[in-house]
């Protein structure tokens, strides 16, 4: 590591100039944006915009591709979801917030399912991880939404039942097995 | 008699009034202005039947939330002292007010009013004891927590505020060498003079250097940045860390009644109280040339507008400095306080001092 | 004795051993399927394959025994070239779901595809579908597919466990292992063949989709099972919430010892865990109000034990109070109550040898009849025969000449029956000093939570006299208390007792007081486990 030092000239070291550069150019952008405020609230200028403030939740900005929103888990065609109970999330998740009980799937060519899955979304810090892990196509982030407040921890844990029915925001979408995509293609585990 | 103590409560109440009210709203201004500063529109979601006005509701908001927060004393701390501290702050930081000038004497009905709650003939000395007092509230809130964190930090926050106290003392010297008193009146009075017959004679006029050291310190005595080391409630933990409810409120509004003082104080000794250039007793009045009467009462009403005004400017300007610069580092703090400040302000005082003695 | 160089490195070995025993004994690893230390050569994978100077082609080295002055290459291209063939080789019907299958993290064939292979596939025909999830009798499951055919678990089923029911059907990359028509694995091994199977193929129903190999933290115990001592890793997690909720051990793996259970574990001990974390726990102490238990603190507890005994004492001295410990506890636990009742409070009637305690069903290679892993170490610590015995206590707990009875760990009621039941609900004081709920704990008036072995630092004494160590894995679950500072605990409030703070420090006590312990340490007794040299007659 280089560590680059900088020494204060003579006119910094005074820091009254550089104070009163500081100051000025504070100044300078709450006069501007205070004139445009003001001749908004009296109908003038309206394209020039006062603040960059995007008024969430009334207006939103289009989601990236790689947005990571709240997860989801790809269903398999008889509605089931596709997860494995491989427990790589669970392994990979950076604050151990996915909490599975794997067991025997009655089809022996599936042989593991999750019989609960649970995302503690209080905890979870949106990493992405899980999505990462998941060798079989089935966790994914996509949704576009964000999570929504509950009234108890309860609320916040997401299970299986509910995170099978979400559906990819179209822009977002990850995926290739997500509904209405068409025939679904073969995973990678042929599962 | 009777009739004094009245118009005696009458101006407290009404300077009290202005102070507390502006306190409430400088915490809306202060959200305001830095978001308008930064490209931002700041808070404005709290809605009564729809209305939002600028998020002006959100003052009342927060005070309906601390209210309502649960009041939590640390078992092992000091209950009484724990609850004395936070209305340390609001008291010291409130009654300097009693002995700042907000206008010129008033006549009325034969008699004399003067717009000042106390005429203290030590009005200055008044100032730095109870700006002093503050350090109490801050020492007492850390030592009461029984949080070695919290002690930590009102040690951290007693170490500055005794340093820059010093320097605050010695800007003010300046002043009262200028002006030749120490009554806060007689300075305010003192500043209607003008220089040359055309510059008033305002503290900023007489003492340039000293107007910089006392705002910079007295920044530094309200705790804010870019001296708020005390709390820096982004990382380090400060003297109220185990304040919750309408205790951590007190604290908080404490702040602000400092910085409202503080303009105060700024305000009366070096930007000419509630003195209007070329507005006398007698109405506007340019030397040498013209006088246009006006009414007792309207100059009156002018003067203190006029420091009201000066007032609400010394406090945007007060944020626009809290939301501009950044933290000094401890060392840096301290070394500026002493190495820098207290020379400079010894230097002012002796170069005063000459300038005095040679005119 | 040939000397031989194995990768530029000397080693003499004895006449007859395998190039990869030499190896190992130089530290170098060469993978390998078929291979097992405890069981015959047979040459199935050919993964061991290595150069050796002068030979034609790479030679097995799990088969090929040493000759004197032989040169060995173990990590030529050549040979790594050899090994990514066979891999590949086997991969090519493997069904590459690591996973969901139980075996990943520990699989020797995922290891392996990491260190030699690293390739994509190249097969691109339809791969040979085998039998999945199949039923090979009370405790395991084959998956056909996940096999690669080394015979290990064959052999050992014929050759360690003595039961031939296991064989290879069909040919080529058709072949699967199975039970011998109509007949299903039934020996007290079965656990063993999980372990063994280098591959998913074979897994354990008790463990099987529980956890995750890499979730899992292990540390080095004894088998409770039995009084054979066989050395165990436990496996478990120190994770809030994995698998199923509060179950913190998840299995008993064995650990090498050439002189107690060779590397095998059997089934009793092996899937015996289950009392660490089920439901019926102490984990708070309790009293008895009326008919119910009250959860209640230590200090009120050991309030009422201490004062109760020593009233006892007081109004019909020590012969009035019966002790009754059970050998699941630690040499440490036993000593450390030794103290507490003969020294401190003189009483003479400590009796462990509860009838039919040694009455189990054992076997001739590993399980012993007597199913407690410190009936030894009681017997060298005198916990019998200094009084009354256990039964003749029973009697005088009825008649009332004993007034206090406290059982650490025991269940008279399991061995003596309906006599001890009766008796036990007529003592006037019944102290339950034990780690899980039962008959004769229903009755109690105080109940002390104890740790498990998991919980706790200890040394076991196996049936040979051989003391070998258990360590700390867990905390005692809720309250529980590791046996020996209860007593500590209690013997302050009764008398002048040491002030223990840990299982070595009582230990150290033991080793000064008791004969077959002088001079050992925990250090002495080390990873393997130390005889004991025994008095005269013992052995
Ligand atoms: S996004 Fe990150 S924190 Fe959230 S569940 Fe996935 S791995 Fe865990
Ligand atoms: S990684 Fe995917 S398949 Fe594995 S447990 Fe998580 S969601 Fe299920
Ligand atoms: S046996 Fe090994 S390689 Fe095969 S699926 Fe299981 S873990 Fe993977
Ligand atoms: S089941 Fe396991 S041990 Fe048995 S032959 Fe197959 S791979 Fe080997
Ligand atoms: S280990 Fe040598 S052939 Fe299998």
């Amino acid at each position: 590591m280089k560590i680059v030092g900088h020494n204060l000239t003579t006119k910094e070291s005074f820091y009254f100039f550089e104070i009163a550069k500081g100051l000025w150019i504070t100044s300078r952008h709450f006069i501007y944006n205070m004139y445009f405020h003001i001749a908004h609230l009296l109908g003038k200028y309206p394209e020039v915009p006062a603040a960059v403030t995007v008024q969430y939740p009334e207006e939103k900005v289009p989601l990236s591709r790689r947005w990571r929103g709240r997860h989801r888990i790809n269903a398999r065609p008889d509605g089931s979801p596709r997860c494995v109970a491989c427990m790589l999330c669970e392994t990979v998740c950076p604050v151990q917030c996915i909490h599975i009980v794997a067991g025997e799937h009655p089809d022996p060519a599936i042989e593991k399912y999750p019989v609960s899955f649970e995302i503690d979304v209080t905890r979870c810090c949106w990493c992405g991880m899980c999505e990462e892990a998941c060798p079989v196509d089935a966790l994914y982030m996509d949704t576009g939404k964000s999570p929504e407040p509950g009234f108890s921890r309860e609320d916040l844990l997401y299970r299986k039942e509910q995170l099978v029915k979400e559906m990819p925001l179209p822009g977002c979408q990850r995926s290739l097995n997500a509904p209405g995509q068409g025939p679904m293609e073969a995973n990678p585990l042929g599962l | 008699m009777c009739l004094d103590v009245i118009i005696t409560l009458l101006k407290i109440a009404i300077v009290f009034g202005f102070v507390l009210n502006v306190a409430a709203i400088l915490s809306w201004a202060e959200r305001k202005q830095s978001a308008v500063m930064q490209d931002r529109i700041g808070a404005n979601r709290a809605d009564v039947l729809g209305f939002r006005i600028f998020g002006l509701f959100h003052p009342i908001a927060d005070t309906i939330k601390m209210l309502t927060k649960e009041d939590w004393v640390p078992p092992a701390g000091d209950a009484f002292i724990h609850t004395l501290a936070p209305f340390l702050a609001l008291f010291t930081a409130l009654v300097v007010f009693a002995v700042i000038p907000f206008g010129d004497t008033l006549h009325i009905a034969g008699r004399d009013i003067p717009l000042q709650i106390a005429d203290l003939n030590v009005g200055i000395l008044f100032i730095v004891a109870f700006g002093g007092l503050g350090f109490y509230s801050v020492v007492l809130a850390g030592w009461s927590s029984e949080n070695k964190y919290s002690l930590l930090g009102s040690i951290r926050a007693a170490a500055q505020l005794i340093s820059y106290e010093l320097a605050l003392g010695l800007s003010i010297v300046g002043v009262v060498m200028a002006y030749g008193s120490i009554e806060l009146d007689d300075i305010v009075r003192g500043q209607g003079q003008y220089v040359l017959g055309v510059i008033p004679y305002w503290g900023i006029v007489a003492q340039p250097l000293g107007f910089i050291l006392f705002f910079t310190a007295a920044m530094a005595e309200t705790k804010r940045v870019p001296f708020d080391l005390p709390e820096s409630e982004s990382e380090i933990i400060g003297y109220f860390t185990e304040y919750s409810g309408m205790k951590f409120g007190a604290f908080w509004m404490g702040e602000f009644i400092e910085v409202i003082s503080v303009a105060g104080v700024v305000t009366a000794l070096y930007f000419g109280g509630w003195q209007i250039p070329f507005l006398s007793n007698q109405g506007i009045f340019i030397p040498g040339l013209f006088t246009i009467p006006l009414p007792h009462l309207l100059v009156v009403l002018l003067q203190v507008s006029a420091f009201g005004l000066k007032v609400l400017f010394f406090c945007w300007f007060m944020l626009l400095v809290r939301w501009t610069l950044p933290r000094f580092r401890y060392d840096q703090l301290m070394a500026f306080g002493w190495k820098f400040m207290v020379p400079l302000a010894l230097v002012n005082i002796v170069v005063t001092g000459l300038i005095k003695y040679v005119f | 004795m040939p000397t031989l160089t194995i990768d530029d490195q000397q080693v003499t070995v004895d006449q007859g051993t395998t190039i990869l025993d030499a190896a190992k004994k130089l530290g170098i690893s060469i993978p390998h399927f078929c291979y097992h230390p405890r069981l015959t050569k047979v040459d199935a994978c050919r993964m061991c394959l290595v150069e050796v100077k002068d030979a034609p082609k790479l030679v097995t080295s799990c088969s090929n025994a040493v000759r004197d002055n032989m040169v060995v290459f173990t990590g030529t291209p050549k040979v790594e070239e050899a090994r990514k063939s066979i891999l590949e080789f086997i991969l090519i019907n493997h069904p590459l779901d690591c996973p969901i299958c139980d075996k990943a993290g520990e699989c020797k064939l995922q290891d392996y595809y990491f260190r030699h292979s690293r390739q994509p596939s190249r097969f691109k025909d339809y791969k040979v579908k085998k039998h999945k999830v199949v039923d090979l009798g009370a405790t395991m499951v084959l998956d056909s597919e996940r096999c690669v055919v080394c015979s290990r678990c064959v052999r050992f089923c014929k050759e360690v466990a003595g039961e031939e029911n296991l064989g290879i059907f069909n040919r080529g990359d058709h072949s699967e292992i199975g039970t011998y028509p109509g007949k299903k694995i039934e020996h007290n091994y079965q656990g063993n063949l999980a372990d063994i199977c280098p591959v998913g193929a074979l897994t354990a129903k008790d463990f099987r989709f529980k956890c995750r190999s890499w979730l899992l933290c292990k540390v080095d115990t004894i088998c409770p099972g039995c009084s054979n001592g066989c050395n165990a890793v436990v496996h478990f997690t120190l994770r809030s919430f994995d698998g199923i909720k509060g179950q913190r051990v998840f299995r008993l793996t064995p650990r090498e010892n050439n002189d107690v259970n060779k590397i095998w574990l059997c089934d009793v001990g092996r899937w015996g865990y289950s009392f660490i974390d089920s439901i019926d726990r102490l984990t708070t102490p309790a009293l008895k109000k009326g008919e119910d238990f009250v959860k209640s603190d230590w200090d009120t507890v050991l309030r009422e034990t201490a004062s109760g005994l020593k009233t006892v004492v007081e109004r019909y001295g020590p012969s009035a109070i019966g002790v009754i410990p059970s050998p699941h506890l630690t040499n440490e636990d036993l000593y450390a109550l030794k103290c507490l009742f003969s020294c401190v409070l003189k009483v003479t009637n400590i009796d462990f040898k509860l009838p039919g305690l040694d009455k189990g069903e054992g076997d001739k290679l590993l399980l012993k009849a007597d199913r407690h892993p410190n009936t030894r170490g009681a017997e060298l610590l005198g916990l019998s025969g200094t009084g009354l015995s256990a039964e003749a206590m029973m009697e005088k707990v009825k008649t009332g000449e004993i007034k206090a009875l406290y059982l650490v760990g025991s269940d008279p009621v399991k061995y003596i029956g309906e006599k001890a039941e009766e008796a036990l609900s007529r003592a006037e004081l019944l102290i339950f000093q034990g780690t899980n709920f039962n008959a004769s704990c229903k009755l109690a008036h105080v109940i002390l939570p104890g740790a498990t072995f998991v919980e706790k630092e200890g040394t076991f004494t196996n049936y040979q006299g051989r003391l070998q160590r258990i360590n700390k894995a867990l905390e005692p679950l809720g309250e529980a208390q590791a046996d020996w500072e209860i007593f500590t605990r209690l013997g302050k409030r009764l008398g002048s007792y040491p002030s223990y703070k840990y299982a070595e420090e009582v230990f150290k006590d033991m080793a000064r007081e008791v004969a077959p312990f002088t001079g050992l340490s925990y250090q002495k007794i080390g990873p393997q486990g130390i005889k004991l040299t025994l008095p005269e007659g013992k052995s």
